[in-house]
């Protein structure tokens, strides 16, 4: 049985194929092809990318807008403010700096509290989508 | 181009072309399936035991290797590495036709004759027309065993068939091969 054994396997060892060009060529044309394909089906990726890129930068751009107004006169109000209070003259007997500073903060946190929150979500909605992103 | 690094793919080493056409070089890849196209489509023409579906499995097996030639680490290792995606290629074909690999033919029983050696060496040895006596698995194992020098296991890992269905394969197909090559002498 291992003699013969043996045999087989020179027998398939002598067994080869010829080569056969036009087998070779075939291979190459397809390779070719294939490379075309993804090569194309990268620039209509990047196309599609760039489409959605700006689709989203239209629909966010006018909300963003908006907000950023809002909270430039928002802000602007408070340093106004703020300013009116720190330069009034004479401030009554029971206001300390403290009390003063106190008082600027809660008209700050009362003004803007509309936009802190809404930053505050989008960074919560940011960690949370990190966090996702990563599991 | 730039890293083939070499004047003619004919003279180049196999290794280097592996390395070219992980880096995406199609001449390299094209060479290389000049020099490999025999082997693999020998062995995918054994285990079909059909020219045609031979030569279009080693085209989806060469193909199916530029797509992943990246992934192999070591260039020495490419005959092992395309013989596997040859076999693969080959496996879902058969599953494709529903062939049965698993089970075992036991309407052809092992010869009870003892044939020697020397009458099959005698015998014109026609390998193509003994193999398309045999099932399609007594083929794949046959000639993953004899033709390609695969152990047992190393069959069991390649094909995904439990150790002693191919240890049978083995033995059935090779006996019935002995008998085939002792008739024709």
């Amino acid at each position: 049985m291992t003699e013969f054994n043996a045999l087989l396997k020179r027998a398939f060892a002598e067994a080869h194929e010829p080569a056969d060009d036009g087998f070779s060529l075939r291979i190459g044309r397809a390779v070719a092809r294939r490379e075309s394909a993804i090569g194309a089906r990268a620039v209509i990726y990047a196309i599609g990318l760039g489409v959605a890129g700006v689709a989203v930068f239209m629909g966010v751009f006018p909300l963003l807008w908006g907000f950023g107004q809002d909270f430039l006169n928002s802000g602007g109000l408070e340093v106004a403010r703020a300013q009116g209070a720190f330069n009034s003259e004479a401030p009554a007997l029971t206001s300390s700096v403290s009390e003063q500073a106190q008082s600027w903060m809660q008209s700050i946190s009362a003004g803007l509290m509309g936009q802190m929150l809404l930053i505050a979500a989008a960074l919560a909605g940011g960690a949370v989508a990190y966090r996702a992103s990563q599991d | 181009m730039a890293a083939r690094g070499f004047l003619s793919l004919a003279q180049a080493s196999e290794a280097s072309l592996i390395i070219a056409s992980q880096a995406r070089d199609q001449g390299a890849f094209g060479e290389l399936v000049k020099r490999r196209q025999g082997w693999a489509r020998a062995l995918l023409r054994r285990m079909c035991n059909n020219h045609a579906e031979a030569d279009d499995l080693a085209q989806e097996a060469f193909i199916k290797a530029w797509d992943n030639i990246r992934n192999l680490e070591n260039p020495a290792a490419f005959p092992g590495w395309f013989r596997r995606i040859a076999v693969t290629t080959f496996l879902m074909a058969k599953r494709r036709q529903k062939a049965v690999f698993e089970v075992i033919d036991d309407a052809s029983p092992l010869a009870s004759e003892e044939s020697t050696p020397e009458a099959a060496a005698s015998a014109k040895i026609d390998l193509e027309k003994a193999l398309a006596n045999l099932s399609d698995a007594e083929r794949l194992c046959v000639t993953l065993n004899h033709g390609e020098g695969l152990s047992h296991s190393e069959i069991v890992d390649m094909t995904g068939l439990p150790l002693g269905t191919v240890k049978s394969h083995v033995l059935r197909g090779t006996d019935k091969l002995r008998r085939l090559l002792d008739a024709a002498a």
